[in-house]
């Protein structure tokens, strides 16, 4: 990001007019500059926080909704504000786009640049070496040209690229893997952004839970919950099938405390078909574990109870059989769903209430799971009559809509509350019928996703790491070596050659003088080694 | 990875382990008492005078000198100094009263070396602080094997094993590079941090030593969450050397006449422009440690949650720490940027650590439920 803030003029001074391609590009300077960009990164590390704050549609739509209902004032407004959608709102997406331009900006003179000064020589020595931040001098046992010969081997050895100016000096310039790496860094995030991009475009992801015994089929209308990127065709899906044949799920029983009932293992045991056809095949997919099928990942996200139930009429045929899942609703696995038959004459019957995994025996709090596992399992049911789809309008299969539906009364005129363990029938008051609890099967909640984008980002990830370690820690050096004769040797038969080494740094380059000393000690390799002083750079 | 899934806790071993936790406490804080008595040993003393009057001269020797300097590497490198780094951090120059000789390392200590180690009492106050640091950190590290060994798996699973984890790697950072550059000064501004830490380890965040919930078995855990102490540790103590340098700036401007006397010991450390470059070279191993454990984590995340990024509260929070050490980096590399209104943002940002680790794991809904709470 270029650097630098031009200098403030003087008030007196009357400005030159700009025309629109001025204004342009007084605006396109001004995002670019290092200032605006340092702007842009605080802002939006402060636009993020907002949705760890409030719930957030992408991650809990159910929350979001109960955040409505408990904050009616000030809800609506923060609604409006996109608050609950925080990184798909019009002023998140703001910042980043900006910022992403700050950094096409920034990154396309610094490449120029950069190109340029890759091709370029290392600049001639300065006449005072010595001068420099750090500088050394040495005695060469030889004449001057073999001295800045081995001064130029001793470079070339150290990854330097050098060039002679003239017969006495030879410039050295070492670290171009710095700026290299930051550029590698910075074009990098923005394939990340282009990665995320791909994934949301082309990238699917469908939810759907299987109870044990049961077979789901990979087709669009199978799937509970399904989201696709505008690119996607939902009729395209990889058709395979999975049956789930167990769940193996193992909680916490020794550990006290929160951790005491909290979850150990999730293991689900599959028999899959990739593609009609082809042979099925024994799988497993765990939590860390998943399997990919037809191309798409599946993961083993989710877990709960499907009561099966029986519901019989008065003749005693039987009118509803399956296992119904309900949805747990705290780490106990208190569950909720809704049983819906609506073949029951004359008014169709709706059941809903808890599943207990562990029923607590009393119910003084109401109906609560003491245990996630399945210890003493029970049904606590409220039962309705009337009309369950009103409108015919879709609804949630985990509760019943009420608006036209009464509830059906004890023989004492009483709410009625059925509480059921596995085996067990309530006869329904009235000649409605009777439901039994047969048993209680586990579903998974299985999650199908393909993300095209996945392999762009990661490998740009891992470049901006590689990116951001050679920026930050390779030093760009220029080393300059000067020779001449040495005045103090007399004209005796050895001639001895006075090195000086002098040393810049771009940034503060801590290891510096000790790499001029180095070098200075390299080249004072003769029979009765001339001590070599170092000047070093101290702050 | 059959290390990570078998086996429940060893109750007796954690017990040892808390027991060790316990000592190491103790001994930090008679560490800290020694560092503070070492400090103020350092302070009152009549010779920091003279040496603060040394090192302001020094410090506007440096600022002279580096902007001469500046000049003549414009000359020297000719334009092709391109974008942020020209400028300011370009060379620090050489400060003319330093132009002595061969250190071959050029990592001479920032104090001591020039006699101005304080008193023979502060040295010896300074130096059994640190043994006792020794001692404690010993003591810290074996409580965390001991608790790993007590669950058989890497014992980084819930906020208090972190935060043990992470006050062991901060310990012994400070601990190595003390021995290098003779930080005994720093002793408290690390150490401080350190018991709070454990403090709040203990009483707030305290976990019985149990197997994880299968989201965390992963080797995963061992890479992303190693890695993400390491960076926790560094920056602890890259903050520690931040506030040493802005309390030493702030009393560098200050009339020699209406410093307080409470902070003398300031006198007696490396100068602002060293300290700012030892929290800067910190605070970068920090940020590349931190970038690593973002992509490792979204790696994870991937696996074990089918996507790379779902922006749940612990992602956000953990961009944010990425976003504001980004800033401070840039801000560091900014011409126009004083080191002194860099280090501010590098303390927000270790402010925004804080809050990542302390607040988002226990009052916001998300995934990264595992504070064990």
């Amino acid at each position: 990001m270029s650097a630098g803030n031009s200098p403030q003029r003087e008030a007196e001074i009357r400005q030159p007019q700009l025309g629109p391609l001025g204004w342009a590009r007084w605006a396109w300077r001004n995002l670019t500059s290092m200032r605006t960009a340092l702007f842009l990164l605080l802002l939006l590390s402060v636009a993020a926080v907002p949705g760890s704050i409030f719930p957030q549609r992408s991650i809990d739509a159910g929350r979001v909704a109960d955040y409505l209902a408990a904050n009616p004032t000030i809800g609506p407004w923060l609604n409006r504000f996109g608050f609950f959608e925080v990184y798909q709102s019009p002023w998140f997406s703001a910042v980043y786009l900006l910022l992403v331009i700050s950094l096409i900006g920034c990154i396309i003179p610094r490449t120029k640049l950069h190109w340029h000064a890759l091709r370029s020589r290392p600049p001639r020595a300065p006449r005072h070496l010595e001068r420099l931040g750090t500088s050394a001098t040495a005695r060469y046992a030889g004449p001057p040209d073999a001295a800045l010969a081995a001064a130029r081997e001793a470079l070339r050895r150290k990854r330097f690229r050098v060039f002679s100016h003239d017969d006495s000096s030879v410039s050295g310039e070492a670290g171009f893997l710095r700026e290299t790496g930051n550029l590698l860094f910075h074009v990098a995030m923005c394939v990340v952004i282009v990665g995320v991009a791909v994934g949301h475009l082309f990238g699917w992801r469908g939810d759907v839970i299987v109870t044990e015994g049961e077979t789901f089929a990979s087709v669009f209308s199978q799937y509970d919950t399904f989201n696709t990127g505008v690119m996607v065709d939902p009729n395209a899906l990889p058709p395979f099938t999975i049956r789930l044949d167990k769940l193996d799920v193992r909680f916490e029983r020794e550990a006290g405390g929160a951790q005491f009932g909290a979850p150990r293992g999730f293991t689900a045991y599959t028999t899959t078909v990739e593609r009609p056809g082809q042979s099925a095949q024994q799988h497993t997919i765990s939590v860390n574990e998943p399997l990919t099928l037809g191309g798409a990942d599946v993961y083993l996200l989710g877990n709960g109870y499907s009561p099966v139930v029986t519901v019989r009429d008065a003749a005693g045929k039987v009118i509803y059989q399956q296992a119904t899942p309900f949805l747990a609703q705290d780490n106990l696995y208190k569950s909720v769903g809704a049983i819906k038959v609506p073949s029951a004459g004359p008014k169709q019957l709706g059941f809903s209430g808890f599943f207990l995994p562990t029923a607590e025996p009393t119910y003084v709090n109401g109906p609560e799971s003491v245990f996630p596992d399945l210890d003493s399992p029970e049904l606590a049911l409220s039962v309705w009559e009337g009309n369950l789809f009103p409108g015919g309008r879709p609804q949630s299969v985990y509760t019943l809509n009420t608006a036209e539906l009464t509830p059906v009364p004890r023989a004492d005129g009483k709410p009625l509350a059925i509480r059921l363990k596995p085996g067990q029938s309530y006869e329904l008051p009235g000649g409605r019928g009777s439901i039994s609890f047969d048993s209680v099967a586990r579903f998974a909640g299985f999650s199908v996703r393909t993300d095209p984008g996945k392999g762009l980002t990661l490998a740009a990830a891992l470049a901006t790491i590689a990116g951001l370690v050679a920026s930050l820690l390779v030093r760009r050096r220029r080393v300059f070596v000067r020779v001449e004769p040495d005045p103090q040797a007399g004209s005796g038969a050895t001639s001895t050659t006075l090195v000086t080494i002098g040393a810049l740094a771009k940034s503060a380059d801590p290891g510096l003088s000790a790499f001029v000393s180095d070098l200075a000690a390299q080249l004072a390799t003769s029979p009765t080694p001339v001590a070599s002083a170092t000047r070093t750079e101290r702050t | 990875m059959p290390l990570l899934v078998t086996a429940s806790a060893t109750p007796e071993l954690a017990n040892w382990s808390n027991l060790a936790l316990y000592s190491a406490m103790a001994v930090y804080t008679i560490a800290m008492l020694l560092f503070a008595s070492h400090l103020a040993a350092l302070g009152p003393d009549t010779s920091a005078d003279a040496s603060a009057d040394a090192s302001a001269a020094g410090a506007g020797a440096d600022r002279a000198d580096s902007a001469d300097r500046d000049g003549e590497l414009v000359g020297a490198v000719a334009g092709s100094v391109a974008g942020s780094v020209a400028g300011r951090s370009v060379l620090d120059g050489s400060s003319p009263t330093s132009s002595v000789t061969a250190t071959p390392t050029g990592s001479s200590s920032g104090f001591g070396d020039d006699g101005t180690g304080g008193s023979l009492r502060a040295r010896k106050l300074g130096a059994t602080g640190m043994s006792m640091t020794w001692l404690a950190s010993i003591l810290l590290l074996a409580s965390v094997v001991l608790r790993g060994l007590s669950v058989a798996r890497a014992p980084w699973g819930n906020m208090f094993e972190f935060a043990t984890a992470g006050a062991t790697v901060a310990a012994f950072a400070y601990l190595l590079l003390a021995r290098r550059h003779r930080w005994e000064w720093l002793g408290i501004f690390v150490v401080g941090p350190i018991l709070l830490t454990l403090g709040t380890a203990l009483l707030a965040f305290y976990t019985e030593a149990a197997e994880l919930m299968p989201a965390l078995k992963s080797v995963w855990l061992v890479i992303h969450v190693t890695v993400a102490i390491l960076a926790v540790g560094l920056f602890i103590v890259a903050f520690g050397l931040g506030v040493a340098y802005l309390l030493k700036v702030r009393r560098d401007a200050a009339e020699v006449g209406t410093r307080s006397r409470r902070l003398a010991f300031l006198d007696s450390l490396p100068s602002a422009t060293r300290l700012e470059r030892s929290a800067y070279g910190l605070n970068m191993v920090g940020f590349i440690l931190w970038t690593f454990t973002l992509v490792a984590g979204a790696i994870w995340a991937q696996k074990a949650w089918g996507s790379y990024w779902t922006w749940d509260p612990k992602e956000v929070w953990t961009f944010v720490v990425w976003v504001v050490y980004a800033a401070y980096m840039h801000a560091r590399a900014t011409a126009g940027w004083e080191p002194r209104k860099a280090m501010w943002i590098a303390i927000a940002a270790f402010a925004t650590v804080i809050v990542n680790f302390a607040v988002v794991n226990v009052f916001f809904v998300g995934q990264h439920s595992y504070s064990g709470l």
